[in-house]
């Protein structure tokens, strides 16, 4: 992961938050320690410096008086004791006098002060000596004519010693008020930075709640959008990389959806076009039966007038003679009758061909229209996996929503606007659940109906092969009508021919008339055979159409259902 | 850093001593031999040295100006000086502090207290506590002194010259019969003279002090007709030039001009040559070591002051010694120099010579 998109997480720009407020918090405990210590070593330092000073000082000062009285009482008295105190007193003033030098914390004109103090100590220690030398001589007036040249740098030297006291007072003064500004600048730096710090935080938690919130918004929008059935893609934009990787999930979920809903929607206006085909032929069919059922009624009646011809004829045999004039006449009207039974016969032959024909197709429409009904079950399946995938995003978007629940608990204060935020996350995850369980019953009422137009199909399959053998046996009885109707017209000529000729032969007429006679009540039954087919044929025909406008209403709910997608 | 500074930029060096004064002559003068000697030779990688005298006329008060100025002019390198204790110690407050720390070295401040003073101050001289031990031994084993009278200059020289005297030649088993200080302010030394002579009188004199103190001394010994053994510190070195009657005067001394080796015979002849035939004093041989041995630093280290002198410290253990006129100068890690012998010389026709070889 580069740096630049390590820093595009919510993860990373928490850390980076409290980093930067832990960084400044230190930031501002380091300047304090630092000041405190500062403050306290330089306090320290200087009370130091200015003890050993003013304690050599001190020292000094002593002994420097108490070596210039010893100088005066050993001119007084001219005691041993004296004049060793006075050596011994100016040893001890010079050491303490390079102690005094060595000091750290002196200032340099401080220096020159205790040089020049040294300078006339040491004058008048030399004059003094030279006094006190004098003095052993007897010498009393160059005695005190030494003495009074001793006792001028002596007094000098004092004037100087005060003065050094009076600085050294100066200069505590002074220490104290540098020490208190230096305090006072560490005070408002330790303000500066912590002031500063907490504003860089602050702003990086607006800045990352800002990138939660809107991105969320968004993501929330898009799925409401989803709900609604607005499947068309969403511009979702820059955010977090876990919001993103939700968002792309969300995006693959539509694109799915809107491949779904496309295939679904073509396929129901595929099976809505074979519904209506099949209505179609339905109706062309049932017209057709009902040409078959009217033509049969027709031959019908033609034969029963046939069989009540040949009875008539039967009893005109009685009077062969005139019955044999009017036998021709019959003869022909018989003739005639054959020929338009046979002419109707072809017709309806040719007829019920079409119609067999038709219902082969109609068959093939319903087997094919039937396959696919199958396939449309079959793609239901990668739907249910789309909701699988739907119900996981949803189920790991409530564990993420719960862990930022648990971050922000532990962050405090800072994290109650992330836990809002987190609480969201999670009723997002909810929402996406539900449009998960609406799209899977949704998919389960297609699949029902798809279940329920295979089984029509089924039903239409069965009747289409019941027409068929209907058609079969109405063309089979046709065929056997032809038949009979052509040996009449051929046994009808021949009466014609034979009842000019011969009486001898009525008998034989007789005969023939009563096999003419059994030949017609045999037609007429086949007929009305036929035509009860024929009108069975049309109920099948009706229900087949009642069956094609169910399907067709199947594929109209099915279209207005997936209607409801916008892709 | 070592090209600190343009070529054409000479390098400076401070010279700050009683240059006024008969003392502090021989100091300048050989240092200025030195600088014109190296300058002569192309000076240090191409630049020429410049020596800033300064005048501190022996003063507490005015040696601090002196190190105050050349501590403040940031061209200076270095410093040669001070001459006297007193002066060193005074001016090594300044040098030592501040945030650029100057190096001083001086030639002949030999109080035990100046290697202290400071890590940027420095002598090259044999300090007190060697004076005092080697005279002592002379005065009570080549002498045979057994008593004797201490004249101190009352600073830092003449006192720690004193008290290392009278230590050394106490525990010898000889008696220091008398402790006087003096100074320019004393009215005259006969009191004190009077008084020894009073008390039993003394073996010999120790005259611990300056070159003026000597001469004031000797003037009073002479009116007086004292005939008294002398034995003097380094302080009185050039006491010989003077018609006050130093004749058979012994002196202490970390250089003789007439001790042998080959660098010493350069010198001084060039000395001579230059300065009209005039011997250089021990202060003077040690100026001019310090001149050679600043413009060798400077020559590796450039003219950076805290580094000079964190070179000048590690001469004799992370350096070489330098070998000088005056001996091998080193420092030990405590920055005293070290192995500095002492000879004793003596006043014969107006030149000191070696005592040991008479």
């Amino acid at each position: 992961m580069t740096p630049l998109a390590a820093l595009n997480t919510l993860r990373t720009r928490i850390v980076l938050g409290e980093a930067a407020l832990v960084a400044g918090l230190m930031v501002v405990a380091v300047i304090g320690i630092g000041a405190l210590r500062t403050v306290r070593s330089t306090v320290t330092r200087e009370l130091e410096a200015l003890t050993a000073v003013s304690a050599q000082s001190n020292t000094l000062v002593t002994t420097l008086f108490e070596q210039m009285r010893a100088a005066e009482q050993y001119l007084a008295d001219g005691s041993l004791e004296a004049v060793n105190a006075f050596r011994t007193g100016g040893e001890t003033a010079h050491a303490y006098q390079r102690r005094l030098q060595a000091l750290p914390g002196l200032a340099e004109s401080d220096r020159v002060v205790i040089s020049q103090i040294q300078s006339l100590q040491a004058e008048a220690e030399v004059l003094f000596s030279y006094a006190h030398a004098q003095r052993d001589l007897g010498r009393r007036a160059d005695a005190l004519a030494g003495a009074e040249l001793a006792r001028a740098q002596a007094s000098e030297m004092l004037r100087l010693l005060s003065l050094a006291s009076a600085s050294q007072g100066a200069r505590a003064e002074a220490t104290a008020r540098s020490l208190e500004h230096a305090a006072t600048d560490r005070e408002l730096l330790v303000w500066t930075v912590l002031v500063a710090s907490v504003l860089v935080a602050a702003a990086i938690a607006v800045a990352t709640l800002r990138s939660v919130e809107r991105p969320m918004a968004r993501l929330a929008a898009a799925a409401r959008r989803f709900g609604d059935g607005d499947l068309r893609p969403v511009a979702l934009g820059d955010m977090p990389a876990e919001l993103a990787e939700l968002g792309d999930a969300m995006y693959r979920l539509g694109g799915a959806l809107r491949t779904l809903v496309s295939e679904v929607v073509q396929e129901s206006e595929r099976m809505a076009t074979a519904a209506e085909d099949l209505s179609a032929i339905s109706e062309q069919l049932a017209a057709t039966a009902g040409d078959v059922s009217t033509a049969m009624e027709e031959v019908s009646s033609g034969a029963q007038k046939q069989v009540a011809g040949l009875a008539e004829s039967s009893n005109a045999a009685q009077t062969l003679y005139e019955a044999a004039l009017d036998a021709g006449r019959a003869s022909r009207r018989v003739g005639e009758l054959g020929g338009e039974i046979h002419r109707l016969a072809e017709t309806y032959s040719t007829d019920i061909g079409a119609a067999s024909t038709a219902l082969v197709e109609l068959r093939n429409l319903v087997q094919h229209t039937a396959q696919q009904v199958e396939e449309l079950d079959k793609l239901s399946e990668p739907i249910n996996e789309f909701i699988d995938l739907i119900k996981q995003i949803s189920s790991q978007t409530n564990l993420l929503a719960l862990n930022a629940a648990i971050e922000a608990a532990r962050a405090g204060e800072q994290g109650v606007g992330f836990s809002v935020v987190a609480e969201e996350v999670r009723q997002l995850a909810d929402t996406s659940a539900q449009a998960a369980e609406k799209v899977s019953g949704t998919i389960k009422t297609i699949r029902d109906q798809v279940a329920a137009m295979g089984e029509t199909m089924a039903f239409g399959r069965a009747q289409a092969r019941g027409v068929g053998s209907v058609s079969r046996g109405a063309a089979e009885a046709l065929r056997q009508i032809v038949g009979a109707v052509a040996e009449i017209e051929k046994e009808s000529q021949r009466v014609a021919g034979q009842a000019q000729r011969n009486l001898s032969e009525i008998e034989h007429i007789k005969l023939a008339l009563l096999s003419a006679s059994d030949a017609a009540q045999t037609h007429a039954s086949s007929s009305e055979e036929v035509a009860a087919a024929a009108q069975q044929q049309g109920a099948s025909t009706q229900e087949m159409a009642a069956q094609a406008t169910t399907l067709h209403r199947a594929a109209d709910h099915l279209r207005s259902l997936v209607r409801g997608f916008r892709s | 850093m070592v090209a600190c500074g343009s070529s054409d930029q000479p390098i400076v060096i401070g010279l700050a001593g009683p240059f006024s004064e008969p003392s502090g002559q021989s100091m300048q003068l050989a240092a200025q031999l030195a600088v014109a000697e190296i300058n002569q030779q192309g000076g240090i990688g191409g630049r020429q040295i410049e020596l800033a005298v300064r005048d501190d006329s022996g003063s507490v008060g005015v040696a601090v100006r002196v190190a105050r100025y050349f501590y403040d002019s940031l061209d200076v390198a270095a410093v040669v000086g001070h001459m006297g204790s007193e002066a060193t110690l005074a001016a090594a407050r300044v040098y030592n502090g501040g945030d650029n720390p100057l190096v001083s070295i001086s030639p002949s401040a030999s109080n035990p207290y100046v290697s202290d003073a400071g890590p940027y101050t420095f002598q090259v001289c044999p300090d007190d506590d060697v004076h005092g031990a080697q005279l002592a031994d002379w005065a009570y084993r080549q002498l045979g002194a057994r008593r004797v009278a201490v004249l101190y200059e009352n600073d830092a020289d003449g006192r720690g010259l004193r008290a290392s005297f009278s230590q050394s030649f106490t525990e010898l088993g000889g008696r220091v019969v008398s402790e006087d200080p003096f100074s320019p302010a004393l009215p005259g030394f006969e009191p004190y003279l009077t008084r020894i002579r009073l008390r039993g009188g003394a073996d010999a004199l120790l005259l611990a002090g300056t070159l003026y103190g000597a001469q004031r001394l000797l003037t009073t010994l002479n009116s007086l007709q004292y005939n008294q053994t002398i034995l003097g510190g380094d302080g009185i070195d050039g006491i010989e030039a003077f018609d006050v009657g130093a004749e058979g005067i012994y002196i202490s001394l970390g250089y003789l001009p007439d001790q042998p080796g080959p660098r010493n015979d350069a010198f001084k002849s060039a000395y001579q040559e230059m300065y009209g035939g005039r011997l250089p004093d021990h202060r003077g041989a040690g100026a001019y070591d310090i001149v050679y041995l600043l413009s060798r630093i400077i020559e590796r280290v450039g003219t950076n002051r805290s580094r000079i002198r964190d070179y000048l410290a590690g001469v004799g253990t992370e350096a070489e010694p330098f070998d000088g006129v005056t001996g091998s100068i080193a420092f030990d890690s405590a920055g005293n120099v070290v192995d500095r012998s002492v000879v004793i010389g003596v006043v014969r026709n107006s030149q000191i010579v070696s005592a040991e070889i008479q």
